[in-house]
C-alpha cells in the first residue's frame, strides 16, 4: 500500500504552501511536491489601470520585496515611454534595491534559517525559533536586527517609507538624495560591515557540520540564470540576463527584458498556483533553471567590490563548476549582502549622487514594455501592454519563486528520499524537508501574486490515496 | 543603537484598510500631533510589530503599546501592564505581541523599561474598509484621554 506524507503548512517561509510526499507499497518515497496553495491575481486586476499606476500597484504584491517590483515595474513603464532615466536616478534606484536585498537576506538568514543552522535540524522544535537563536547567540541576534535596520532605514531615508514606498516612478524617482541623508547612510556602514562579518564567520564555522544536508538539499546539476554586467560582474538593477548550463557554459547571454518572452516559457502543474518557468529552446522541464543568490554567484566572474570579491573566490572553490547544492544559498546570500553594503558605499561616493535631476518625463510612445531586476530571491520580470491611452490591457509577471519551482520540487523529493525511511518520518526529517525550501527563500506571496506567513502541514498518503498520517504546525 | 534614549515610546500597530484594526495607527497619529513639541516622546506606528522593534524599546524608559483587540467588547478601552513573555511555539517573524517584544528586547539588549503598558480598544469590525465602527468611534476620546494621562505621568 502506498502512502502520502503532507507537510502543511511549510513554516518559516513567505506565504502559504504545503508539501506532500508519496510513498509506494514498500514505504519508499516515490514522488514529492511542493504546493503553493494561495492565489492572488494581480495581473488580472491591473487591467484597465493607467500604466503609471503600475509600480505602486505591483509593489503591493509583497511586503518583503516591494522595491524589486517597483523597479521592474517602473522599467517596464519606461519601455512604454521610451525614456532613459537620469544617471543619478539610476544610481539611487540601485542603492534602494541593494538596501532591500540586504534587509531581505538578513531576514532569511537570521530569522528564518538560523534556527536550523545554529540550533540544529533535530533541536527542540519549541525552541527552534528566533528566541532560541537569541538565547544561544545574542550577538548574532543583534547583528541580524542591525542588518535589517540598516537596509530598512536606507529605504526609509531614500523613499520616506520602509514598505511600499512611492518614490520610484516611471522616469526615475520623485526626490533627490539630500546631503544629510547621504551622511546618515555613510555613518551606518561601519556597523553593517561588522554585523555582516560576524554572520559570515559564524556561518563558515558551522557549515561543515551540515555535510549530509549539503549532499541532499537540492544538490543536482541544473541551469542557472541572473542579471550580469557587461564586465561579467554581478548586477541587481540593470544589465541583462545570462543563462548557464550545469557545467557553467553560457547557454544564452544578453537576455534583455524585451527578449525574455522569446526565451522564457511558463508551464503549469495541477498541484500548484505558481507557474514553472523554463528556457523555451530546451523545453519543459529540461529547460528549468535556478535563480537567486546561488545562481547569481554561479553566473558571474566577479563581484566588483573588494571584500565580496574575496568571498566569491572562496565560494567558487566549493565546486569545480557551478556550485550545485541549494544549501549553499545561505552562504551566497551573505556574500551578496556584503556586496550590497560595499556597493552602497561606492554609490554614495559618486560625485553626481546629490544631483537634483532625477526624473525624465514622457508619455505613451510604445504599446508594450518589459522591465527586469534582481529581487533578493532571483530575477523578476514585468511585462505590460497598454492601449493608446496608456491603460493596461495585459500584464504578465515572471517571479523568482516560479523560476525556482522545478528545483524546489526536485529538492523536496531528493531530501524526502534521504530522510523518510520505511514510510516513517521524524520531526527532524520533516524539518529538513522544509529547510530545503527555506534555502531558496521563496516568496509565495509574490509567486502566486498572497499575503501571509507560511505555516506547514506534512501528510503521509497511502498508495490508494488514504491519508495515513499528518503533522500540522 | 547610537540614539539617545527617549523617555516615552508609543508603539502602535494596525491595518488602516481593515476598519477598526486601524485604530492603533489613528491614535499614533493623534499622539504624534499632541506631543509634537515634546522631544522625549517618540511615536512609531507599524502594520505589524516585528522583531526589529526590540531595538526601539531598548532606547526608551517607558513604552505604551496600542492595538485593537478582537477579544474585548467593541469600543471597550483597556489599559493594562505588560510583562515580558517569550513565545515558544509558532513564533512569527512578521509579527509579535507586546509581551514577546519586551522579552526580545530584554534578551538582546538587556532592556528593562521602567513602565510598559498596553492600551487596547475592542474592535467592532475588522472587515475591509477605512472607517471605524460606531463603537470604536465613540471610544476615541477616552482612548486619547488615557494616552495623554499616562504619557504626561511618565514624563513627570
Amino acid at each position: 500500500m502506498s502512502q502520502t506524507i503532507t507537510i502543511d503548512p511549510v513554516t518559516r517561509l513567505e506565504g502559504h504552501g504545503k508539501i506532500t510526499i508519496q510513498l509506494n507499497g514498500q514505504g519508499e518515497v516515490e514522488d514529492a511536491h511542493f504546493h503553493v496553495t494561495q492565489v492572488r491575481g494581480f495581473e488580472r486586476f491591473s487591467e484597465g489601470r493607467p500604466y503609471y499606476e503600475m509600480p505602486s500597484l505591483m509593489a503591493r504584491i509583497c511586503g518583503i520585496c516591494p522595491v524589486s517590483h517597483l523597479i521592474a515595474s517602473a522599467k517596464a513603464c519606461e519601455a512604454i515611454m521610451s525614456v532613459r532615466i537620469p544617471h543619478t536616478a539610476a544610481q539611487l534606484r540601485r542603492m534602494l534595491n541593494l538596501a532591500q536585498m540586504v534587509q531581505s537576506h538578513a531576514l532569511s538568514f537570521f530569522h528564518l534559517s538560523s534556527p536550523d543552522l545554529l540550533l540544529g535540524m533535530e533541536s527542540d522544535p519549541k525552541a527552534r525559533n528566533i528566541f532560541g537563536v537569541l538565547a544561544a547567540r545574542p550577538d548574532l541576534g543583534r547583528a541580524g536586527i542591525g542588518l535589517r535596520r540598516f537596509g530598512q532605514h536606507i529605504i526609509e531615508l531614500l523613499a520616506n517609507k520602509r514598505i511600499h514606498p512611492g518614490w520610484v516612478v516611471p522616469g526615475g524617482v520623485t526626490e533627490p538624495l539630500s546631503a544629510a541623508h547621504r551622511d546618515e547612510i555613510l555613518a551606518m556602514l561601519p556597523e553593517a560591515y561588522a554585523n555582516l562579518g560576524l554572520a559570515l564567520t559564524a556561518y563558515k564555522q558551522i557549515a561543515g557540520t551540515f555535510k549530509q544536508e549539503i549532499e541532499v538539499f537540492a544538490n543536482f546539476p541544473s541551469n542557472y540564470m541572473g542579471l550580469i554586467n557587461e564586465d561579467e560582474s554581478i548586477e541587481f538593477t540593470d544589465g541583462a540576463a545570462r543563462l548557464i548550463d550545469p557545467q557553467g557554459a553560457i547557454i544564452e547571454d544578453g537576455i534583455t527584458a524585451s527578449k525574455y518572452t522569446e526565451v522564457i516559457g511558463e508551464a503549469v502543474e495541477p498541484y500548484s498556483y505558481t507557474k514553472f518557468a523554463y528556457y523555451k529552446p530546451l523545453g519543459y522541464p529540461q529547460g528549468s533553471y535556478r535563480v537567486g543568490p546561488l545562481a547569481r554567484l554561479n553566473i558571474v566572474k566577479s563581484m566588483g567590490t573588494p571584500l565580496a570579491e574575496k568571498e566569491l573566490v572562496e565560494f567558487k572553490q566549493l565546486a569545480a563548476g557551478p556550485v550545485q547544492s541549494s544549501f549553499h544559498y545561505h552562504h551566497a546570500r551573505l556574500i551578496e549582502a556584503l556586496y550590497g553594503i560595499e556597493k552602497i558605499e561606492q554609490i554614495l561616493a559618486d560625485p553626481r549622487i546629490l544631483d537634483k535631476h532625477v526624473r525624465a518625463i514622457a508619455g505613451v510612445n510604445r504599446l508594450e514594455g518589459a522591465g527586469q531586476a534582481e529581487a533578493p530571491r532571483g530575477t523578476l520580470m514585468h511585462h505590460y501592454k497598454v492601449d493608446e491611452n496608456g491603460l493596461i490591457t495585459w500584464a504578465n509577471l515572471v517571479i523568482a519563486t516560479g523560476q525556482n519551482n522545478n528545483a524546489m520540487n526536485k529538492g523536496v523529493l531528493q531530501s524526502a528520499k534521504a530522510y523518510v525511511k520505511d514510510g516513517k518520518f521524524t520531526e527532524g526529517a520533516l524539518n529538513r524537508v522544509e529547510a530545503v525550501i527555506r534555502t531558496f527563500d521563496p516568496c509565495l506571496s509574490c509567486s502566486s501574486h498572497a499575503f501571509g506567513q507560511m505555516p506547514l502541514v506534512l501528510t503521509l498518503v497511502s498508495a490508494d490515496g488514504e491519508v495515513v498520517d499528518q503533522l500540522v504546525r | 543603537m547610537n540614539q539617545p534614549k527617549a523617555r516615552c515610546l508609543i508603539l502602535a500597530c494596525g491595518n488602516t484598510l481593515r476598519s477598526d484594526d486601524g485604530v492603533g495607527p489613528w491614535l499614533a497619529e493623534w499622539a504624534e500631533n499632541r506631543f509634537r513639541s515634546e522631544p522625549d516622546v517618540r511615536v512609531v506606528s507599524r502594520q505589524q510589530w516585528t522583531p526589529e522593534l526590540a531595538e526601539e524599546i531598548a532606547r526608551t524608559h517607558s513604552v505604551l503599546f496600542i492595538d485593537c483587540s478582537v477579544e474585548s467588547a467593541p469600543g471597550s478601552v483597556s489599559l493594562i501592564p505588560v510583562h515580558p513573555a517569550a513565545a515558544t511555539q509558532g513564533l512569527a517573524t512578521h509579527h509579535l505581541g507586546a509581551p514577546e517584544l519586551l522579552a526580545l528586547s530584554r534578551e538582546l539588549y538587556d532592556s528593562r523599561p521602567l513602565n510598559a503598558q498596553l492600551l487596547t480598544i475592542g474592535a467592532g469590525s475588522t472587515e475591509l474598509g477605512e472607517e471605524f465602527s460606531d463603537s470604536v468611534t465613540a471610544a476615541l476620546p477616552e482612548a486619547c484621554r488615557l494616552i495623554e494621562e499616562i504619557v504626561l505621568q511618565w514624563l513627570g
